[in-house]
């Protein structure tokens, strides 16, 4: 098969785009190969779309028209004051915080001075110094993997690298900061890297945010790995808002050692287009997933989640629950595949994804997948979608709330359940913030 | 004072009368009992009172202090002192009974052009008025209703009623599902409400309630119409005779 003949327009111009931005991409001579490889896997894979199953609802080519130039670089001016009202509610976090701008790390607006049990990094240093422990650590995209992924390999510019010390509960949270800033319009690629030491705890939140003001258009391609040790639990959250624009491809790698516990939760809302993929390995027994998230998209915005948690190992337990809000043209798409290796035993699944309908013309595509080849498991998945209730609502305004509130009233009441599930308490009030804030309705003392 | 005048209505979506030119007056500071047997109309009055879709009023008209209510939303009545005790109350997962009630609270006193009470006055005032129904603050911060039981449920919506401080108070069968300690309290809850400027339309099938709320007139409904009005006697006269007569009558 030529492969160059199927090129689109787009798929040549990343290849293009790459061939302008290899040099200045960080990285020794053994990095520049593993990205050379990457590319090289990229062009065989090409855009992933709709005749692909996994991308059926997420047709990327088709809405990956426009190449922006690589992020190699960035000098935009940005001042802590600026930063907070960027960070809206999360200001209000107590956390230690390492901030990236428009994907490059940022010293002069990181603290993380006095972050007991956490190593701190980052990938653009890393790559250029490139032991072999930091290639190691980066998962290599063979062909016949995955797209998005292998350009995250081939354009990662920086992220942070997380180490939490062993038996270490870390006091409190890290808040990864990337924030877009600036007028120019590009394409930034980050990778994370954490790793959870045996018998830690800790909270990580990745927060995705942009400057007011900013370019409302651009593309962003994130890959986190992660490594819960074992015994050791963690709280990993990501928070993505945007301004209904811009294209995030998401990706989360987390493998699980024996008796970990790891909580994952993704909030969004004003994503342009959206695909969010999170890939969980229970690499041994006795451990715990709990995977929630709520997502929040009007207009023609799309957002996709698209699990696959891997029982590989008998004993494990994990829990789905991911509610979407649509209004306006919104679409959201769930995918969540549950697979139960044969000799997964005694494994406990269970996943449900709800949308709450709030316009006619909102769309919801779900897709639960349950693979089972063991035999003593117990397994379950459902999904809904459903129109706020009138009954409901005229309850609420009988006593008094006014039509618009009452509705907010119930939205704040479909995706309290998904909030609940963030374990820490500023966290949680923050999303709700958020939430808040796209239903248009300020927050009550 | 609430004035129904000759009310008939139906059903939106469906051809089918269920009030047939009903007719009533309940001045403030009285309770009046509406019994009547199944389908004789008597939730039907109680949503239309509330303003609830999905019916239509094809004649006739609702007056409360002298101000027609029919062309008013919902939350526009309770603003205006409408308060409808549901028989079914509804469950709110993931709103806590404190933010619903301060919620409800505040957009009525907003209304009403009066000033929204603060956080500590709030929940002052719900900690005092959910005493005397033997609901504590714990169960306030729970979701509305959610996991509640028949009982706990009316409590709630007596405390609702208080908190609201409605001055036309529906209960629709509010007795249902109760049994004779939840009676007692719902009823002191209500009675305790009593007051010159609230008037109470209580709705039930049963006469037991009236033995609580005590009333000053029973109307009988049957066929989408007051049948017969009198005094709290009339009660004790139809749970000895049933309704029979009135259906017949009707039929």
């Amino acid at each position: 098969m030529n492969v160059a003949v199927m090129k689109t327009k787009a798929e040549q111009a990343i290849s293009e785009s790459f061939e302008v931005a290899a040099a200045k991409l960080p990285g020794s001579a053994a990095v520049q190969a593993r990205r050379a490889q990457a590319i090289g896997a990229f062009s065989g894979l090409g855009l992933p779309h709709r005749r692909i199953e996994e991308w059926k609802y997420t047709d990327l080519r088709a809405n990956l028209k426009e190449v922006l130039p690589a992020a190699v670089e960035d000098k935009t001016p940005l001042t802590i004051a600026e930063l907070i009202v960027a960070l809206g509610p999360l200001a209000h976090v107590d956390a230690h915080r390492i901030v990236f701008v428009n994907g490059h790390y940022r010293a002069g607006l990181s603290d993380t001075a006095d972050a007991a049990g956490l190593t701190i990094s980052t990938i653009g240093k890393a790559l250029q110094s490139a032991s072999e422990e930091v290639l190691a650590g980066l998962a290599s995209t063979p062909e016949g993997g995955d797209a998005v992924e292998a350009l995250n390999t081939a354009f990662m510019t920086d992220g942070a690298i997380v180490e939490v010390a062993k038996g270490v509960a870390v006091d409190k949270p890290l808040l990864m900061i990337f924030v877009r800033a600036g007028s120019e319009a590009n394409a930034v690629t980050v990778r994370n890297l954490i790793n959870t030491g045996e018998g830690a705890s800790a909270t990580l939140i990745e927060a995705d945010i942009v400057l007011p003001g900013a370019v409302r258009d651009a593309h962003l391609n994130t890959l986190t790995e992660v490594s819960v040790g074992k015994g050791a639990t963690l709280d990993h959250v990501k928070v993505a808002v945007d301004e209904g624009k811009s294209l995030h491809l998401s990706n989360w790698e987390v493998r699980l050692a024996a008796d970990a516990s790891y909580r994952g939760f993704q909030f969004s809302s004003g994503l342009g287009f959206a695909r969010n993929g999170i890939n969980v390995l229970f690499n041994g027994e006795g451990s715990k997933l709990d995977l929630s998230g709520a997502y929040l998209a009007r207009h023609s915005e799309h957002v996709d989640t698209t699990l696959v948690v891997d029982h590989a190992v008998p004993h494990c337990e994990s829990r789905e629950l991911f509610k979407g809000v649509l209004d306006g043209h919104g679409r959201g798409v769930f995918q969540g595949k549950i697979i139960v290796r044969p000799d997964a035993q005694k494994t406990d699944g269970k996943q449900m994804s709800q949308a709450l309908m709030l316009s006619e013309d909102a769309e919801f595509d779900s897709k639960p997948e349950l693979e089972i080849y063991a035999d003593d498991v117990v397994c379950g998945h459902g999904t809904t979608s459903a129109e706020l209730d009138p009954d409901l609502l005229f309850y609420c305004r009988s006593r008094g709330i006014p039509e618009k509130e009452a509705r907010a009233l119930m939205i704040e009441s479909f995706i309290g359940e998904a909030l609940d599930k963030v374990e820490h308490e500023g966290l949680r009030e923050a999303l709700a913030s958020y939430a808040m804030q796209w239903l248009g309705r300020s927050r009550h003392g | 004072m609430l004035e129904i005048k000759n009310l008939h209505v139906k059903l939106e979506d469906e051809d089918r009368e269920i009030l047939k030119g009903l007719s009533l007056t309940v001045p403030k500071g009285e309770v009046h009992a509406i019994m009547g047997p199944n389908g004789s109309g008597k939730s039907t009055l109680a949503y239309v009172l509330a303003g609830r879709d999905g019916y239509e009023v094809t004649d006739g008209d609702i007056l409360w202090n002298g101000e027609s209510i029919l062309d008013m939303e919902p939350d526009e009545r309770a603003a205006k002192g409408v308060f409808l005790a549901f028989q079914y109350p509804m469950e709110i997962p993931g709103v806590a009974g404190l933010t619903f009630l301060r919620t409800a609270l505040n957009s009525i006193r907003k209304k009403r052009g009066e000033a929204e009470l603060t956080t500590p006055a709030f929940l002052k005032l719900a900690k005092e008025k959910g005493a005397k129904l033997n609901i504590d603050i714990e169960m306030l911060k729970r979701p509305v209703n959610v996991g509640f039981s028949g009982g706990e449920k009316k409590r709630s919506e007596i405390l609702q009623m208080g908190l609201l401080e409605p001055t036309l108070c529906v209960l629709d069968e509010t007795d249902s599902g109760l049994d004779i300690d939840a009676l007692r309290i719902v009823s002191e809850g209500v009675n305790a409400l009593r007051s010159p400027d609230r008037a109470f339309l209580v709705i039930t099938h049963y006469q037991r309630l009236l033995n609580y709320i005590v009333p000053d007139k029973v109307h009988v409904l049957a066929d989408g119409r007051i049948q017969k009005t009198g005094g709290k006697e009339l009660a004790l006269e139809l749970e000895k005779s049933g309704y029979a007569e009135y259906t017949n009558k009707a039929a």
